[in-house]
């Protein structure tokens, strides 16, 4: 292997802004990356707020007989009722806890879902 | 009656518990070919029993109040998952009276009494009431729930004597009062811990007995009146009423007082018209007399001791009991005595702080292991211990044909144990088996307290 090639490809990418460079002849290549090119470490970043649920139950949007009242990109006020989730025993209330624009809905009437399950997706 | 006589096989069973006594009852499930629920917390999401059971869902956030405690959440966890049963294990709800109620509204078996006889058993004056019906000794007491005379009641009793919490359980609420003069001051704790413990602060007197041994009787009842009771398990290891080693049978109990001790716990039960599995508490003098304590209307965490020493499966007949079925042995097999053994409670607590807990990351997990070793535990090399819950965590069950080479084989596999990263009760128990008074038999609850005792002795003469 050709270390200076090598050495010389690399102090010229150096000076470029490309960040990958691949080069194939006779079989032979080269692969050099920058560190720009190595993928971000694992950091996820989101905007969106998620509203999840407080309780292992059963999810209603409404009370029985009223049709959904969400809809994907709808704006919500700090508070304002998404649903509930009823257990034997209970009915426990879904707010949402800032007021922003629903960006998701990932539950459906009626479905079950344990506790901590995120149900929206709020962008603030 | 007729009604009762029914066989209901389950088809699934909810595990209302964590740790250890979780992954107990998934063994004898899977074994039994039961379908699985388990229930978590937020800071169980890595727990074995989570990943042993064919289902697991996530009930509430870490404290257990929100989690394992919340009765509403685990009815619903067992009605969406479609259980047929529930199991409580040991501690958390396991005898608590309105959660075996909310699991029957539900349409589900609880496995264990009925909320009536937990209810009724659970309040130890009705307990002493009902013993004291049956023919079964207890200790001299208040006779019931003392009121504001409660000085000459304890005057008629006699000092020393014992202030306990009508609710109690776990050592809370609970007093050894020696003299008149500390009466006052030693009520009012006991009666403001029981107040902030079980939320109850109805109070009752027993005689004290001094240098006793705790023996408990192991029962099971099912639904057609019989009862079975098995080989007495000598549970006087005791640091602050919280058991350390429990051993069976005792070295401390001959073939007579055996036979006293099983007819005294089957009466007890019959008289309450038990069902399922249970224990029978009682305190024994250094003559050999014994008294009625209390009924604990569960699994306990030292089932495994008889369980070895029986040769049964103590889960697979609380859950045989549950499904309708009738006691598949004899009193004489139940109570056949096949090897000694003797458990030893491994807490990751810090023997030497004052068996702080001491929760953290477990950096290697190495058990013993080898003939006439069992252990049950939900711990793993990597896993995190959650100071939310208790510290136990692992039994160490050793068995062998007799005493003595059952406390040289305990020594060996406490020596071959080896846990890193968090403090462990394992070379407080080392200290134990080492302990001349209790190689020689001669133990009573007291002996925990006088070891520490002469150690801290031993290190100020240094």
């Amino acid at each position: 292997m050709d270390t200076k090639l090598v050495k010389e490809v690399t102090d010229w990418l150096k000076t470029t802004d490309l960040a990958e460079f691949c080069y194939g002849n006779n079989g032979d290549s080269l692969e050099i990356k920058t560190s720009e090119a190595l993928p971000e470490p694992a950091q996820f970043q989101s905007a969106l707020v998620s509203v999840c649920s407080p309780a292992i139950g059963v999810y209603h949007a409404a009370e029985k007989g009223k049709s959904l009242p969400l809809s994907q990109g709808q704006k919500v006020e700090q508070g304002d009722l998404l649903g509930w989730i009823e257990t034997v025993g209970k009915k426990h209330k879904v707010t949402a806890p800032c007021a922003g624009q629903l960006q998701a809905i990932s539950v459906q009437e009626g479905a079950v879902v344990e506790f901590g399950l995120p149900l929206f997706f709020i962008e603030p | 009656m007729s009604g009762k006589n029914k066989i209901t096989p389950f088809h699934k069973v909810l595990v209302a518990n964590r740790g250890e006594i979780a992954l107990r009852v998934l063994r004898t499930l899977k074994e039994m070919n039961i379908k699985s629920v388990a229930i978590y917390s937020e800071a169980d999401r890595n727990c074995l029993h989570v990943r042993m059971a064919d289902e697991a869902v996530c009930i509430g956030p870490a404290s257990s109040s929100q989690s394992y405690l919340n009765i509403d959440a685990i009815v619903t966890a067992a009605k969406i998952t479609g259980a047929d049963a529930v199991h409580p294990g040991y501690g958390f709800l396991s005898e608590n009276a309105d959660f075996a109620a909310a699991v029957e509204k539900a349409g589900i078996v609880f496995i264990g009494p009925t909320a009536k006889t937990i209810s009724m058993l659970g309040v130890k004056s009705t307990a002493r009431e009902i013993a004291v019906k049956a023919g079964v000794p207890v200790t001299p007491g208040s006779d019931g729930v003392v009121g504001k005379n409660y000085h000459a009641v304890a005057r008629k009793i006699g000092f020393p004597l014992m202030i306990k919490a009508a609710l109690g359980g776990g050592g809370k609420g609970m007093r050894a009062c020696l003299k008149e003069a500390d009466l006052d001051r030693m009520f009012k704790t006991a009666q403001a811990e029981a107040r902030a413990n079980f939320g109850d602060d109805r109070m009752y007197f027993e005689k004290l007995v001094l240098n006793p041994r705790h023996i408990e009787v192991q029962v099971a009842a099912d639904n057609y009146g019989n009862v079975v009771a098995f080989a007495e398990r000598d549970c006087s290891l005791q640091r602050r009423h919280q058991k350390l080693v429990e051993e069976s049978p005792s070295p401390f109990v001959d073939n007579k007082t055996r036979l006293q001790l099983q007819a005294a716990a089957c009466n007890v039960v019959k008289a309450a018209k038990y069902s399922g599995l249970g224990t029978v508490e009682f305190l024994m003098a250094p003559t050999k007399e014994f008294y009625f304590m209390e009924v604990n209307t569960r699994l306990q965490v030292e089932h495994p001791v008889t369980e070895e020493v029986c040769g049964y499966d103590l889960v697979k007949l609380q859950i045989q009991i549950a499904q309708g079925e009738k006691l598949p042995f004899s009193q004489k097999e139940a109570a056949t005595i096949r090897c000694h053994a003797i458990e030893h409670r491994i807490n990751a607590e810090d023997s030497e702080q004052n068996f702080a807990p001491c929760p953290g990351t477990v950096t290697e997990w190495t058990p013993a292991g080898g003939l006439g070793v069992r252990i049950d535990s939900h711990i793993y090399t990597g896993y995190t211990i959650p100071s939310f819950y208790d510290s136990l965590i692992a039994k160490l069950i050793v068995t062998a044909p007799d005493r003595a080479r059952l406390l040289a084989r305990s020594r060996r596999c406490l020596d071959d144990f080896c846990v890193e990263g968090v403090k462990t009760t394992i070379a407080f128990h080392r200290k134990i088996v080492t302990n001349a008074d209790f190689i020689s038999g001669n133990t009573d609850t007291g002996l925990i307290e006088r070891m520490l005792k002469q150690e801290k002795g031993h290190e100020s003469q240094r």
